[in-house]
């Protein structure tokens, strides 16, 4: 009995061990939709870069819903970014070039120059209620 | 019962045994040293990954043939300078891979600054240690007017192109009619806006219309320089060559690098971390980073891109300035540049490619050799401006060591016709 155990530990253990060292590194793919902090809006934000890499400018579309469910129009956009594990900023400052209707809004300027986290807020201002929402991002060089 | 067990210890030890052999075979073979998820990042630094370059908006001839042949006699010709001496090979050597193996450059007085080499340099959206600039061609006429390097005027160079008979035609051929510049009144011999007051004088003297004349003749000096120096690409290294091997399982070629030297190279891309920044297949992100670099004796520290970045939007030559081919729409990287507190001391990331050869290292020539870098990098001093963004690494002496011999590897010629890295004749 004791012998099939210390088979079954060690199989257990060469399994892990084959697993891990086979185990690719992982991309998180963003969670383009979310509510803002404080509930206010659903945005959704996508990039027109697909897939997302580094070192590339390119644009995104910002989609802002109020808690109704309609398209927020004209709302103020500021967006910030950076990587929180390295404690610095986008190497840009993206800015939103052109509202596109029906709650859709370009963002254009955007671009990464290292692999890893990256955090991205957006600042939404609409008929005086603010709020924010930090998109998570994962890059592979 | 027992015999059950017995089974099922048989079919368990069968399963163990199989999983070691897949497991001795594939740690036999060098390919299986890296994981899937570091393949692809060891295919990110190959070579083959090297997209076309970038078309240059700004340069209706950025690569037309005959202005790189053009480019080509002017970058070689020590005639686009005060005294005659200095080209812009005299910095930028092609047997030295574009650089001169000096800390500071030399050129009619000795400068402030580290020459860095131009081999990939088309592809950076930023020109300069502290990206002042945004395209090659608007770099390339800083130094012509710079006193400590080639310490000339616009108005001289225009002169050279009309009164060379060779230059006058090629010019032609690519711009169009080249202006008359013989009436020496409205055209001095010698007259820009540079930092010597007779010069400076002299062109504050002509009116705006001829300034823009010249100035026009001198900007496509530059953008034909720009076009030869956009041949200047790197060529496959020993690293090229391993990485081939791994990502197409040629077992023979994993031998072109040693244990050391793979070694380090796991380092570069794992515990060292280069790879943040110095990453894709030139080995740079072409972005700004402050990591602590000591200022240069008797030098004030440097503020880095935090300067740049108000030059380059200021710059009359830039993207988005008159002289520049560029149509409403494009010149990204200059819109949504980014000013901030981070910017300060931060300096160009440099391509790793050929950087056992490009030695002194950083924007003064402040490290003397590969060993001084990482040794700095495995420190991570605080900055005497702004913020070090980078962390003591805590390698051995035996990492370092590896991380060297990983960074030999990056040497290769370039991959441009040898032709034209030697000095024109005639």
């Amino acid at each position: 009995m004791k012998l099939i155990q210390s088979i079954c530990i060690l199989l257990l253990f060469l399994l892990c061990t084959f697993a891990l060292g086979q185990q690719e590194q992982a991309v998180t793919n963003i969670d383009n939709t979310k509510l803002s902090e404080r509930q206010h809006y659903r945005v959704t934000f996508t990039s027109k870069l697909d897939p997302i890499v580094i070192n590339t400018m390119h644009a995104w579309i910002i989609q802002i819903e109020n808690k109704t469910g309609e398209p927020v129009l004209n709302a103020d956009i500021n967006v910030v970014g950076g990587m929180p594990e390295h404690n610095h900023g986008l190497p840009t400052r993206p800015q939103v070039t052109k509202n596109l209707g029906d709650g859709c809004y370009l963002l254009e300027g955007l671009k990464f120059h290292m692999s890893g986290w990256w955090q991205i807020t957006i600042a939404i201002l609409d008929n005086e209620i603010s709020d924010t929402v930090t998109f998570d991002l994962q890059l592979q060089n | 019962m027992p015999q059950l067990y017995r089974s099922y210890a048989v079919a368990l030890i069968s399963i163990a045994a199989l999983l070691s052999s897949v497991w001795y075979f594939t740690t036999s073979n060098p390919s299986s040293m890296w994981t899937t998820g570091e393949i692809n990042i060891l295919r990110s630094l190959w070579i083959n990954s090297l997209p076309p370059l970038p078309p240059d908006t700004s340069n209706s001839v950025a690569d037309h043939p005959l202005a790189a042949q053009f480019g080509y006699q002017l970058y070689f010709d020590p005639r686009l300078s005060a005294n005659g001496k200095i080209s812009c090979a005299t910095c930028h050597q092609a047997e030295l891979f574009f650089s001169d193996g000096l800390k500071v450059a030399v050129g009619a007085m000795k400068g402030t600054r580290n020459s860095m080499s131009l081999i990939g340099a088309a592809y950076s959206p930023w020109q300069f240690w502290d990206g002042r600039k945004d395209s090659l061609w608007s770099q390339a006429l800083s130094p012509l007017e710079n006193s400590l390097e080639h310490a000339g005027s616009r108005m001289q160079y225009a002169h050279l192109i009309s009164q060379d008979q060779h230059y006058y035609d090629i010019y032609e051929k690519l711009f169009g009619s080249l202006p008359n510049f013989s009436d020496r009144i409205r055209f001095p011999p010698a007259a820009g806006p540079v930092s010597k007051k007779a010069w400076n004088d002299a062109w504050q003297s002509m009116s705006v219309k001829d300034q823009e004349t010249v100035t026009k003749v001198f900007v496509n000096i530059g953008k034909s320089i720009n076009a030869y120096e956009r041949l200047l690409l790197p060529g496959p290294s020993r690293f090229d060559v391993y990485a081939n091997a791994i990502i197409n399982n040629d077992i023979t070629a994993m031998s072109t690098l040693n244990r050391n030297e793979v070694t380090g190279l796991k380092l570069f891309i794992g515990k060292a971390q280069c790879i943040n920044c110095h990453n894709g297949p030139l080995f740079t992100n072409n972005e700004f980073h402050n990591t602590g670099i000591l200022s240069s004796p008797g030098q004030l520290p440097s503020m880095g891109r935090a300067a740049g970045v108000k030059k380059v939007r200021n710059d009359t030559l830039n993207c988005l300035g008159t002289f520049s081919d560029t149509s409403n729409g494009d010149c990204a990287e200059l819109r949504f540049t980014r000013i901030g507190d981070e910017l300060i001391g931060a300096h160009k990331v440099p391509s790793l490619r050929n950087v056992a050869k490009t030695n002194p290292y950083m924007h003064a020539g402040q490290l003397e050799d590969l060993a001084a870098v990482i040794d700095h990098y495995n420190r991570a001093p605080v900055a005497m401006v702004g913020h070090n963004e980078i962390k003591p690494l805590n390698l051995n002496a035996f990492e370092m060591q590896q991380l060297e011999a990983f960074l030999q590897t990056l040497t290769g010629p370039p991959s441009i016709d040898s032709k034209w890295l030697k000095r024109p004749e005639g």
